[in-house]
């Protein structure tokens, strides 16, 4: 066991420089691979920061950067970080470390709705159509889920539990069985959508994506003080006031929506929001107002780097983002599942 | 929070009905600031929901809950959180908070909702967690603590809630004897202070103890509620627990004291039986006999004497003389009486001196006697041989039967007729 950090600034600072590092890294290497100098004086230009106005700089390497590499690293950025923090929040609410968003429906309903978008062949007419399809297949799946398991204006996180099991079944099956009707071409599609990616992402996608994924987390790390109480217990939480119901919907919906976003601009991507919450909880403990933002810092880094390691170790092919974090998260998670075993309890 | 009302708490023919089956009904009681008030009773009786239904946790089905004056229903959580701290059994506290972040989470219902805690809530935080003793452990993952410490750590939460109403369910359970007893020392000095306790006590000494007020819950309603002393009796904890037992002062204690023991199967009338006794050596004679319901006496005993002590607890008749002074008439007579009356006297291992020779030689008058002789006579007897002489004519007589106390005991226990 990693023991919990004293000096969290220290952390928080070291998070910093490592987001920064990843950040350069990301942009300059790649199979066009420019220089450091010359990606910072990219950005600098983009940036319209003053005296970078006179450098020379080769066209290739300013759309490279700035409109191929740029969006994809913010995508990058936006998506780990959302999956990281509604991560740790799911696992707050579920009083259960081994829980993702995914537990409640949403990349399942997500999942669905990009399917429907693909058969109905919206792809084509616009790149919003999937997006949008998906977060509206999340949102669904998550309002079905979170209306099955309320009883008497209470939400049992139990049968939240089994209900969330039961719709991403159903909404599976759904998924499937759209999939055994449409063409090879679209269904390759629905393929590279479901194995997540960061590729071909563009500014639109950071655009969309940005709104929703920051206001959510902010919200999030507004309520984290809330969530530490609810983390203590049902019967504790509310013994000292807390509205539990009303703050487990909030927290449910709001952590759905921004998952949902994460999901819509980037197809499913595992394990990040599983694997970095824990490791922020084992530095940190599990106090929400400092865990939450690592969680954020940290899960934009790990995608970001898994996305660079995947454009890196096979040239000039890519390992698509979704696979990477999964290749480094699962051995993780399958480590921590034998050392709960070990300690008698997977709490 | 008004608190000119006198009465913290009041329950108005509160019932809690689930499934069409009552947990409770009729529960009509007032607690004042102040008051220590125990909540006990066998497993079942609905003490835990009664609590929850006061806190407005579970939900009432009828009747009342009223907190100064004001209907529960009327207050808003936070509101509810800053009149009632309730503290619940068996708290499962994940993830590993720290002792200092679950006792802050106490000071929930004082801020709003984007607020930060104050410096004034980590004071008030630390305070609390000096009192209950537990200031050391502030860094420490409650997961990591021991079982003492982790339910002192949440008895600090739940002060640091500030609240003139304190609700504990079980807080001692699973404690080591010490802790336990500390727990209810804390109690004792916030209700001095004047806050209101209501805890639910599976130990009924310790309840007795410490409580100014008990409540006996039975069968879902209130049995008995009062005093300490008024609620624990051999009846009410018959009719609470099914029990067979003596309620009496422990002189050694101080303490209210509960002897329970199995009832004896049997119907059938037991056989009166005359104890004769003295300087503690009739106190087990008592015992065995009062267990399985014999109609008993005893004498002439001493005043401060065990025997008469325990006499006296398990409410047997008995004659009762002064110390160091020899056997008056009044009491050979009364002695001769109950022998008389008796179907079995059994005199015990007795010692003789001057003063209560008279036990020995009443016992000639006797229908059947028991000696019980663990000790020859010779060395029982300071009176210079009269005792000895005595002892060795009775014990030819043909109603007699002389046993060691351990032969006796079998034959008690076996059922075999005395």
């Amino acid at each position: 066991m990693i023991g919990r950090v004293k000096n969290k600034a220290m952390l928080f600072s070291g998070l910093g420089v490592l987001l920064l590092v990843v950040l350069v890294c990301s942009l300059a290497w790649g199979q066009v691979t420019v220089p450091i100098s010359a990606t910072l004086t990219v950005i600098g230009q983009q940036l319209h920061l003053p005296g970078m106005q006179g450098s020379d700089i080769s066209q290739e390497y300013t759309s490279v950067i700035w409109h191929i590499r740029m969006p994809r690293t913010l995508v990058g950025l936006l998506v780990g970080a959302a999956l990281a923090v509604s991560g740790a929040v799911m696992q707050g609410v579920f009083g259960n470390s081994l829980a993702d968003p995914g537990i409640i429906g949403v990349s399942s309903g997500a999942a669905l709705g990009a399917v429907i978008a693909i058969a109905l062949g919206m792809t084509a007419k616009g790149i919003f159509y999937l997006p949008f399809f998906a977060l509206l297949g999340a949102l669904l799946a998550v309002g079905v889920t979170v209306t099955l398991a309320m009883r008497d204006g209470k939400i049992p996180v139990m049968v939240l539990l089994l209900a969330g099991v039961a719709i991403s079944m159903l909404m599976g099956a759904l998924t499937s069985g759209i999939l055994t009707f449409i063409n090879e071409y679209r269904l390759r599609e629905f393929l590279f959508w479901t194995v997540g990616g960061l590729d071909y992402r563009r500014w639109e996608h950071v655009y969309l994506a940005a709104g929703p994924v920051i206001i959510g987390i902010l919200i999030l790390f507004l309520l984290a003080r809330h969530l530490n109480i609810l983390v203590l217990g049902d019967q504790e939480a509310r013994s000292v006031g807390v509205p539990v119901a009303f703050l487990r919907l909030v927290l449910l919906f709001v952590s759905a929506v921004t998952t949902a976003t994460a999901v819509c601009v980037s197809g499913t991507i595992g394990f990040v929001g599983l694997v970095v919450p824990h490791i922020m909880r084992l530095l940190l403990g599990p106090e929400h107002r400092t865990l939450l933002p690592a969680c954020a810092l940290a899960g934009g880094i790990f995608l970001v780097a898994c996305d660079t390691l995947g454009r890196l170790l096979m040239p000039p092919s890519e390992i698509r983002v979704g696979i990477m974090t999964a290749l480094l998260g699962a051995p993780y998670f399958l480590y921590l599942l034998r050392k709960a075993q070990k300690g008698g309890g997977l709490s | 929070m008004n608190v000119t009302s006198p009465i913290a708490l009041a329950a108005i023919n509160v019932g809690v009905t689930i499934d069409d089956k009552a947990i409770l009904r009729d529960i009509c009681f007032a607690a004042n600031s102040g008051e220590f008030v125990g909540i006990i009773g066998p497993n079942g009786a609905g003490k835990s929901t009664l609590l929850r239904g006061l806190r407005g946790m579970g939900a009432i089905t009828s009747g009342t809950v009223e907190v100064f004056g004001r209907p529960l229903h009327t207050l808003g959580d936070k509101q509810l959180a800053r009149s009632i701290a309730y503290m619940q059994q068996d708290v499962n506290v994940g993830f590993g908070f720290n002792a200092l972040e679950v006792v802050l989470a106490g000071r929930y219902p004082y801020l709003k909702w984007w607020q930060n805690e104050q410096s004034e809530d980590y004071e008030i935080a630390r305070k609390y967690m000096a009192f209950t003793g537990v200031e050391a452990l502030a860094e420490k993952s409650v997961q990591q603590v021991s079982g003492g410490e982790r339910q002192r750590i949440l008895l600090a939460k739940v002060l640091a809630q500030e609240t003139p109403l304190i609700f504990l369910d079980e807080p001692t359970a699973s404690l080591d004897l010490g802790y336990q007893e500390e727990i209810f020392r804390h109690c004792q000095v916030m209700c001095q202070e004047g806050k209101t306790v209501l805890i639910i006590a599976h130990d009924i000494k310790l309840a007795a103890k410490f409580c100014t007020r008990l409540i006996l819950l039975a069968g879902g309603t209130i049995l008995a509620d009062g005093r300490p002393e008024q609620v624990i009796t051999a009846k009410n904890l018959e009719k609470a627990y099914g029990l067979h037992s003596d309620v009496f002062i422990n002189k050694v204690t101080g303490n209210l004291d509960i002897h329970t023991y199995e009832a004896a199967g049997t119907t059938t009338r037991q056989p009166s039986v005359h104890v004769v006794g003295g300087g503690g050596t009739a106190g087990n004679i008592l015992r065995l006999l009062h267990e399985r319901s014999y109609n008993l006496s005893g004498g002439v005993f001493q005043q401060g004497d065990s025997d008469a002590d325990v006499a006296m607890a398990f409410g047997i008749q008995a004659i009762v003389g002064q110390p160091f002074c020899i056997i008056d008439k009044v009491q050979a007579r009364e002695n001769r009486e109950k022998m008389l009356a008796a179907d079995v006297t059994v005199l015990s291992n007795l010692y003789y001196g001057q003063q209560n020779l008279d036990n020995l030689a009443a016992a000639f008058v006797a229908k059947k006697v028991i000696i019980i002789e663990d000790t020859a006579i010779e060395e029982r007897d300071f009176t210079g041989g009269k005792a000895t002489k005595l002892y060795r004519e009775l014990r030819t007589l043909p109603q007699v039967t002389v046993l060691s106390s351990v032969q006796f005991a079998e034959q008690v226990v076996t059922g075999e007729s005395l």
